[in-house]
């Protein structure tokens, strides 16, 4: 599949992308990075309807590779496929080819796009057969909105509740705990506009999952908020901190990679010792 | 790209407060565009976390994502936006990216990335030239 990391997964979060190639190569899934990505679109959608260009620009460019995309952040998720779905209109799609057709590029709306989550829901029996530690955590969930929503769109899982990244994690043998805010947002967009009340979204979040060992999500935008911002929040003591993981990473020592593998430091890894049986 | 502009946008809500109920911005006291639909001055269009939640369990269907982005274009951005705003227009990504990015991925096992090129990004959304200097 055609490989879109999305800015946040290429700046910030290496070993998500390390952790989910690794997974996915032991299900004979090869992710081949596509050349030229750049960033979906989300960002400029607030301020002009081009954000259109930059969306079909990637998606021409996977089209090119004859590949189906496979991204890791539910906001790239989601725009993308909303950019496809905006561009069956003849004269949008019409006008973005004029503009591609300058760099040589056309768009047809020929490749699909799917989130991780999406791509391993389609694989569970051959995860099962892959999966050989049983992990004795208790994982508490975040599910990535926008790979979810809006359903009309996404088009796969329960919009509101998903479960599908429980039946994933469920392969594991770890765990997977319910929690009050289990189907809230992270808060990471939130932050961008009002830092605090960001913050505060993903402090609640991460309260109401206390009782888990490690909270695993999906997500660049999730991990940024409740993994790369936890040591932000006012509430949390350094010795509170819950472990998050991305899914790929969990799936990995369930698969039993060793952490160095999966991006995983040695710091984190020395908190779940003791889980990997 | 909405053709009929605000006020066709709104026409199917029933104002029955189902949006603002599940939103979580609203769930932290402050007033989002779920407020605006509810019939209240207090909110902004940018106080929002694109979780979607809103839209999904609208009865009528009203497209609040489209009528938040209406909105916003009329309301001054905050910081954060603006900044990713600007970083795409220059750079093409919304957090400032250079070449140096392949060292890190080389030290993290993976191969070398190529960016998209800055001329084209510029071609490609020509019609902002200018706001990539900031506000």
């Amino acid at each position: 599949m055609a490989f879109f990391p999305g800015c946040l997964v290429l700046q910030r979060m290496p070993q998500y992308e390390k952790a989910a190639r690794r997974v996915l190569k032991e299900l004979d899934i090869v992710l081949e990075s596509i050349p030229r990505a750049a960033c979906c679109g989300a960002p400029l959608e607030s301020f002009t309807d081009e954000w259109l260009y930059l969306a079909a620009y990637n998606l021409a460019l996977a089209e090119g590779m004859e590949l189906d995309v496979l991204t890791l952040c539910g906001n790239c998720t989601n725009t993308l496929l909303r950019a496809k779905a905006a561009l069956t209109d003849p004269s949008l799609c019409l006008a973005v080819n004029e503009r591609l057709h300058e760099i040589d590029l056309h768009f047809d709306g020929a490749t699909t796009v799917r989130h991780l989550i999406h791509v391993l829901s389609e694989r569970l029996e051959v995860l099962r057969e892959k999966v050989g530690a049983e992990l004795s955590l208790k994982v508490a969930l975040t599910h990535p909105c926008q790979a979810f929503r809006p359903h009309e769109i996404l088009g796969f899982d329960d919009p509101l509740q998903p479960q599908v990244m429980r039946r994933i994690v469920e392969l594991t043998g770890a765990e997977v705990i319910a929690y009050e805010a289990e189907y809230d947002c992270c808060g990471s967009t939130l932050y961008l506009a009002d830092e605090e009340l960001g913050l505060e979204a993903g402090e609640r979040k991460l309260e109401s999952a206390a009782e888990a060992d490690v909270l695993v999500d999906a997500c660049g935008n999730c991990q940024l908020l409740l993994e790369r911002f936890q040591g932000l929040m006012k509430g949390r003591a350094p010795e509170e901190r819950l472990p998050v993981l991305t899914l790929p990473q969990l799936l990995g020592l369930a698969m039993g990679m060793a952490p160095a593998e999966l991006g995983i430091g040695s710091m984190m890894a020395s908190k779940l010792q003791g889980s990997l049986a | 790209m909405t053709g009929g502009g605000l006020n066709a946008l709104l026409e199917g809500c029933t104002q029955c407060g189902l949006c603002r109920e599940v939103c979580i911005v609203e769930r932290l006291g402050a007033h989002s565009i779920t407020s605006f639909l509810c019939g209240e001055e207090d909110y902004s269009s940018w106080l929002c976390s694109s979780c979607w939640r809103c839209q999904e369990a609208c009865p009528q269907g009203v497209d609040i994502h489209a009528i938040m982005m209406e909105m916003r274009r009329d309301e001054e951005a905050p910081a954060g936006h603006e900044a990713n705003l600007v970083s795409v227009l220059r750079s093409g990504y919304a957090l400032a990216m250079s070449e140096e990015i392949n060292e890190t991925r080389r030290i993290h096992g993976l191969e070398p990335v190529e960016l998209v090129p800055a001329e084209w990004v510029h071609a490609l959304l020509r019609g902002q030239e200018g706001r990539e200097k900031g506000a």
